[in-house]
């Protein structure tokens, strides 16, 4: 089976754990638990007929106590921007991992989510921002860890567009 | 487990094992190709909870976790490095197999020529570190919900405020517009806010008033401000007010209104009324109803307070003509007062009645000596009134000596003492009277026809007051103050039928008659108000004269009846006689000799 590993990226509680653990395991939990280093979880999706296993490196937030380091992201397929509506400085922390894993990485398949739909009316993150985004190229998703919303079509979204941008190794086909 | 010893096994086997377990780390050897890593010494327990129990020595790729499949993929830089050199894999979470977790941090690195790998479980340390990092982390969100509470109560009270604005703003527009003046004081009585059309009647800027005490920022008189202070001490309802001068070099009289504010019973919002206008119009008005001593606005009278002003800005002889009792002497007092000469003496004499000797000792003075009697040197009036004014009332009377002295005066400026042959300069104003036709006394030969065209350069005629009905009441109500004020009494108001009385009287006497009247009123009083049955009994009994009608004077027979009816009833008083006449005792005297009438 092809394995792809995918990063998890963004500011610090934004919801990484929150979108990994809903998309694995299908729980949520109100309680932040900030997460130290690396976290890795394994969950197969269904790609034009062909499963395809995402490795889920859950990477720690990035802040002031905790910068992200490189090797982390070496190797990566993928990465997930994770971004939080309602504190509006986890779009500048997105802007700048961007540059990172840009660098690290290259132009790898990428997907933004703005998560916390479910607190709509409190996003400081509106419309003409998002717009903006899609202007750079950024593929913008809406979800929810809490209600589950968006979780599988992030996944699968970008599990897609990997497969797509990658060559099919000869073993796949 | 036991481990077998490799390459790196040390001489001391338990010294290894018991560094091993106190640094808690895994120890592998790579070989050289790098196809297996072998366990050194005796690995710790959390080991056997990751790998199972089973007794390895050898690390399996294929199922370690995909991290640490990762990290030794890229550890080979560390490895074909120089010797002593080491890469860490930063730290990673692996599940045990009690169903919990454990951080692990693999390090790789290289003993001169062998490639060997340390796997540690970050123990205490590191839980204590990710505390710390998750605390930060709880208060920094906290944090930011605070901030983010803060900024949505600062938006909406900003949204208010200027909801609060706007309105203030249209309010301020109105009030603006309206033209209203008004000022706002607080609790300590310092002004907050000035309307434009306030700071505009009270002369002032803004910056003059506001946060000031209104005590020390207006202007204001000290009884005035003892006004203001008892309407903000006594707010009412119904509300007063009090007029008050705001004091400056453009006076402004304003009428202070003074409101509690609704929602602060401490403060006050107070009403300014420019009533500068209404004052100014008031004294006009004041000014016209009386003249120095003169009191009436007829249209007369007010003809005769312009004469007057006009007459006193020249220093030309005048004569005045009226009835007895119409005020000639208060007219020549008043050109005398309007006059350059007002601070300079005013003698007043009267010409009826005396003989030419003693007239002209009078008038132009004495030696010692002159004649039996002059004991000493005597000025006359003319000397005393030098700078002055002479009011020569009844000049009609005057005898023809006098007459030709009074002209060499009043063309020469100079005076000759009885007694002495060299004259003196004078500089006098002559103002003269008569109730005389003088035109018909100089055609009768009893008036020097010269002297007349000397006194008569000006002329003040006074009418009587039955032609000037319509200052009765401002006269009576004036007289009626005065005599009250000299006598004590307090009556406030004539009776309508009182004044209906005084209203229909002839007033032969004029003025000086209803004066007597009135004084006899005041006297007779026994309420706030003046009855008709207090005045004199002849003007209650008295015919009531329709007022458009014209007075005519009485013939002399008749006039000589009303003369022996008034001494009759005066039982032969005189002076009661010539009260109930309403005439002066120089004019009973002089009349009784003209109707030739004994006095006995």
């Amino acid at each position: 089976m092809m394995q792809k590993k995918v990063c998890m990226l963004g500011g610090f509680a934004v919801g990484k754990t929150s979108l990994v653990r809903r998309f694995v395991s299908n729980v949520f939990s109100d309680h932040y638990h900030t997460t130290i280093g690396v976290t890795v979880e394994k969950k197969s999706v269904t790609v034009d007929d062909r499963d395809v296993m995402l490795v889920l490196w859950d990477l720690y937030g990035e802040d002031e106590f905790q910068r992200v380091r490189d090797s982390y992201l070496r190797g990566s397929s993928g990465y997930i921007l994770v971004m939080d509506g309602t504190r509006r400085a986890t779009l500048d922390a997105a802007f700048a991992l961007q540059q990172t894993a840009l660098q690290t990485v290259g132009t790898v398949p990428f997907i933004s989510i703005i998560n916390k739909a479910d607190v709509r009316s409190e996003w400081e993150i509106d419309e003409r921002t998002i717009e903006q985004l899609r202007e750079r190229g950024w593929t913008v998703l809406f979800g929810s860890a809490k209600l589950g919303q968006g979780v599988e079509e992030l996944f699968v979204t970008l599990a897609t567009q990997i497969v797509h941008a990658a060559p099919i190794p000869r073993d796949c086909l | 487990m036991k481990s077998r010893p490799g390459n790196l096994a040390p001489h001391n086997e338990s010294l290894f094992n018991a560094v091993l377990s106190t640094l808690d780390m895994v120890v592998f050897e790579c070989e050289e190709d790098l196809s297996e890593f072998r366990l050194q010494g005796l690995p710790p327990d959390w080991w056997r909870q990751w790998v199972g129990p089973a007794d390895c020595t050898v690390l399996d790729l294929g199922r370690c976790s995909p991290f640490l499949q990762e990290y030794l993929t890229s550890a080979h830089l560390a490895w074909a490095g120089t010797p002593g050199a080491t890469e860490k894999s930063g730290p990673w979470t692996e599940p045990d197999r009690q169903g919990g977790s454990m951080t692990l941090e693999a390090t790789a690195l290289s003993i001169e020529s062998k490639k060997v790998l340390l796997i540690e479980r970050l123990g205490s340390g590191f839980k204590e570190m990710g505390t710390i990092v998750q605390r930060a982390r709880e208060r920094m969100l906290a944090e930011e919900r605070t901030v983010k509470a803060y900024r949505k109560t600062e938006t909406h009270l900003i949204s208010k405020l200027e909801v609060s604005e706007r309105t203030k703003d249209d309010v301020l527009a109105l009030l603006q517009h309206l033209g209203l003046a008004a000022l706002v004081l607080d609790e300590r009585g310092h002004i907050t806010f000035a309307s434009d059309r306030g700071l505009e009647i009270l002369g002032m800027t803004a910056e003059a008033v506001i946060d000031q005490e209104w005590e020390h920022a207006l202007p204001l008189h000290k009884h005035d401000r003892v006004s203001i202070r008892e309407l903000i001490d006594t707010v009412s309802v119904p509300r007063k007010t009090c007029v008050v001068c705001i004091e400056g070099p453009r006076p402004r009289w304003v009428e202070i209104e003074v409101h509690g504010d609704p929602r602060h019973p401490d403060r006050h919002i107070v009403i300014v009324h420019d009533r500068t206008e209404l004052h100014t119009l008031r004294r006009v008005l004041n000014e016209q109803a009386s003249f120095h001593d003169l009191v009436g606005k007829s249209p007369a009278m007010l003809r005769t307070y312009q004469l007057v002003r006009d007459v006193a800005q020249v220093d030309s002889t005048v004569l005045i003509e009226g009835e007895t009792g119409t005020g000639k002497e208060l007219i020549a007092r008043a050109i005398h007062s309007c006059s350059g000469r007002k601070h300079r003496p005013f003698i007043a004499a009267n010409c009826a009645g005396l003989t030419d000797s003693i007239l002209t000792s009078q008038l132009f003075g004495h030696k010692r000596g002159a004649f039996t009697g002059a004991v000493n040197d005597q000025q006359g009036l003319f000397e005393a009134a030098e700078g002055g004014t002479l009011f020569l009332d009844e000049i009609g009377d005057i005898p023809q000596q006098v007459q030709t002295a009074l002209l060499r005066v009043l063309q020469e400026k100079e005076i000759t003492r009885l007694g002495e042959a060299k004259p003196r300069k004078v500089d006098v104003r002559v103002v003269a009277a008569t109730h005389h036709n003088l035109s018909e006394d100089v055609v009768r030969g009893s008036f020097r026809a010269d002297l007349l065209y000397r006194i008569r350069i000006a002329r003040v005629q006074l009418s009587p007051l039955r032609e000037r009905r319509e200052d009765i009441p401002l006269l009576a109500q004036s007289f009626l103050g005065q005599i009250c004020t000299a006598t004590g009494k307090t009556i406030e108001r004539l009776n309508p039928d009182t004044l209906r009385l005084l209203m229909s009287h002839a007033w032969p006497g004029n003025v000086r008659e209803l004066k007597s009247a009135i004084e006899f009123a005041v006297i007779s009083c026994k309420a706030k108000e003046v009855l008709p049955i207090d005045l004199p009994p002849e003007i209650i009994s008295a015919p009531v004269v329709p007022s458009s009608s014209v007075w005519i004077p009485l013939p002399n027979r008749d006039e000589k009846s009303r003369f022996l009816a008034a001494l009759s009833d005066a039982k032969g008083n005189r002076t009661e006689a010539a009260r109930r006449l309403g005439v002066s005792r120089a004019t009973f005297y002089r009349r009784l000799v003209e109707l030739d009438i004994d006095p006995r």
